[in-house]
């Protein structure tokens, strides 16, 4: 017994550690740091003074008060909830897509889908900055002006007329054109491990491509429909990347640009260095995203998923 | 009810031609198996009948209608598979109920057909189950169900059988040969098991790389076979083949034993002005003995190995270059001794004689 205690810590050592390391050790630590006053990473100054909840006392003020952090919450809640649809469902009709298409087709298409994904961040998003650039060499603005629907250069994600809609298009279209091809994915190998004989005898049933969506494709895909639909509903919350340096570089306003995820980043490392502040918000956000989580495997019949199969096969 | 005509079908997959120029005839109410090695075509073909392929070139007829491009549901058949594809989301009920949902069929009218068929496939008592809880048995019953409740004009089973256990295959082959009888349904088989297409084939017509090798009831495939291929691939174990040197006597020579052939086959070897010949026989119509017997072909050779399979014992033969099997009662093989030289005496009428160029048999090359 006791060899066998030391052989599992052997093979299991370095990924605990590994795991430790990165993931429960921060974890922890950012718990701890939001109930200090920490700011400028005054780590010697701060670490030890204990203050309860104030952080969280404070953020519960700005959020209530604040119209900024209002802005904030909403931004978030709009982000999350569309771009979720959008990378859900268009990651879906993706993989439909590709799957009635032949397999070279199919290939061409998800690789061009994957592009967004195998680009590096700052580089996707520098496209982007020079697409809704707001002057003229903006390609989404000479586009307008060579095609004359607009008479002089528009700033979509900045200019007050346009917010907040113009700011949550370009956050939205730049995040949901990443997410996609994850769902595409996802959704297209669970199609193709389908028996392909299930789909022959629909057809031979009498079933039209949209039946064999509705009747076969769907009902049996069920779960990694629930995966993809709680996964993305996490990432979505806790991104920042492409959105802190679309704001950064100006291309959508700092207000309406900004997600509760932008805003923790932003509030510990660019604005206020208020790290106290920020690890209470993350905490927060950690906290909500656990109750989403839990809420949509409930509705989604999780536990359904994981029962053990009855009867004899 | 309905007959198929398959008229020079023809069906590539890019370079590879996976049925090749295919006639055939199949009769209203017959159930025909296609029996061939897999990758012979035999699927393909089927799936050319069913609509699922569209052939390349050639078309297709139920009864003289062209069905060449229609779809399956228009075509209105029903497909058995190996794996019996089941909606595993659908309990038995609905499974056998979503070709007629499909229909748009008024509720109470699928109600009554659905528990129709189960009742004539006994399998009422499990409508509410999900295919999981259902044995290999019953899930294939409730394929044949979700077939046969359109009413099919056509039953087509892709190995139907091969997913079970070899004791319930027997059972279910002899219930599934009376079923297809008593429905008179046009039906159309595929299988690699030979004793399978034997057992319950009207008509079996043998496809190996894409082409026709043979058509014809059991008797006539088993007794008569055209060509090589067909000989060695019917039968357990299939028929042995000699190789033999034509004499100028007229009498064929083997493994230092002589034969004198039939004046009919004597005929066309003439004709033919073959130098050797291919004898084949089966190993039901020779006995192996001690010392050559009066009125048989008893070519020597050397007992290889004696395999008893309760009456009858199956007996290795090895005969100069050849190894051959001889089936006949395990009384008799188990007084031959291991190793020591034996004859193999074969009933000479039973021998059929094969052309070593085209490997047909002689019988079927025109006079």
């Amino acid at each position: 017994m006791k060899i066998r205690k030391t052989s599992l810590l052997f093979f299991l050592g370095p990924a605990l550690f590994v795991v430790a390391l990165f993931y429960i050790i921060p974890l922890f630590l950012s718990v701890y740091i939001s109930f200090t006053p920490m700011v400028d990473w005054n780590v010697n100054r701060y670490l030890t003074q204990f203050i309860g909840l104030q952080n969280y006392e404070r953020l519960f003020h700005i959020v209530m008060y604040d119209p900024d952090m209002r802005a904030v919450v909403i931004t978030t809640v709009v982000f999350v909830l569309v771009t979720l649809v959008i990378n859900v469902f268009g990651g879906l009709l993706l993989a439909l897509a590709t799957y009635f298409m032949d397999e070279k087709m199919s290939a061409a298409y998800q690789g061009l889908w994957l592009l967004p994904r195998m680009t590096p961040i700052a580089v996707y998003s520098l496209l982007w900055y020079y697409f809704f650039h707001s002057s003229g060499i903006g390609i989404l603005n000479s586009i307008l002006l060579k095609l004359h629907l607009i008479d002089h250069p528009i700033a979509l994600g900045l200019d007050p007329k346009y917010l907040p809609w113009g700011a949550w298009f370009i956050i939205i279209f730049v995040n949901g054109l990443v997410g996609v091809s994850y769902g595409m994915i996802i959704f297209y190998s669970a199609f193709k491990s389908i028996p392909k004989e299930l789909i022959i005898a629909a057809r031979v049933d009498g079933a039209s491509t949209t039946r064999i969506i509705r009747h076969i494709l769907l009902p049996l895909t069920k779960w990694h429909f629930t995966f993809v639909m709680v996964w993305q509903m996490f990432s979505l919350l806790m991104t920042y990347a492409q959105t802190f340096l679309l704001v950064e570089w100006r291309v959508v306003d700092s207000t309406w640009g900004q997600t509760w995820a932008l805003y923790v980043f932003r509030t510990a490392f660019t604005t206020t260095k208020d790290q106290g502040l920020a690890a209470a918000a993350s905490t927060f956000l950690s906290i909500i995203g656990i109750v989403l989580g839990i809420i949509a495997l409930k509705a989604l019949g999780y536990e359904k998923m994981i029962l053990e199969p009855k009867g004899d096969i | 009810m309905v007959s198929i005509r398959l008229d020079k079908v023809t069906k590539r997959f890019g370079k590879v031609v996976a049925v090749n120029n295919v006639s055939l005839e199949i009769e209203d109410g017959k159930l025909y198996v296609l029996l061939g090695p897999s990758g012979g075509g035999k699927t393909t073909t089927l799936y050319l009948i069913a609509g699922i392929y569209k052939p390349t070139s050639g078309r297709i007829y139920f009864n003289e209608k062209d069905v060449t491009d229609l779809t399956p549901a228009e075509r209105n058949v029903g497909l058995v598979f190996q794996n019996y594809a089941l909606y595993p989301h659908m309990k038995v009920y609905d499974n056998i109920a979503f070709p007629l949902r499909l229909r748009k069929e008024p509720k109470s009218k699928i109600d009554s057909k659905v528990h129709e068929v189960a009742k004539f496939l006994r399998i009422e008592n499990l409508l509410d189950r999900y295919p999981h809880q259902l044995s290999g048995g019953q899930q294939q019953r409730v394929a044949l169900a979700r077939a046969l409740v359109k009413e099919p004009s056509v039953l087509l089973l892709d190995e139907p059988l091969s997913n079970l256990d070899a004791l319930l295959r027997v059972y279910i082959r002899a219930e599934l040969k009376r079923m297809q009888q008593d429905l008179g349904i046009t039906s159309v088989y595929v299988t690699h098991d030979q004793s399978e297409a034997l057992a319950i084939a009207d008509k079996i017509v043998v496809i190996n790389k894409g082409i026709i090798q043979q058509e014809g009831t059991p008797e006539q495939i088993y007794e008569n076979p055209r060509n090589v291929f067909v000989a060695t691939f019917i039968g357990n174990p299939p028929m042995n083949i000699v190789k033999g040197t034509v004499l100028e006597d007229g009498t064929i020579e083997t493994t230092g034993s002589r034969l004198t052939p039939p004046p009919a086959v004597l005929e066309k070897i003439k004709r033919l002005k073959l130098k050797n010949i291919l004898m084949a026989f089966r190993p039901e119509n020779a006995v192996v003995s001690e010392h050559p017997m009066e009125g048989r072909f008893s070519p020597m050779g050397d007992l290889f190995e004696v395999e008893p399979l309760g009456r009858d014992a199956v007996v290795t033969v090895t005969v100069g270059e050849f190894v051959i099997k001889v089936v006949m009662p395990t009384r008799e093989a188990m007084q031959l001794r291991i190793g020591s030289k034996v004859h193999v005496n074969i009933d000479p009428s039973t021998i059929k004689y094969f052309d070593p160029n085209t490997e047909l048999n002689l019988e079927y090359i025109e006079a």
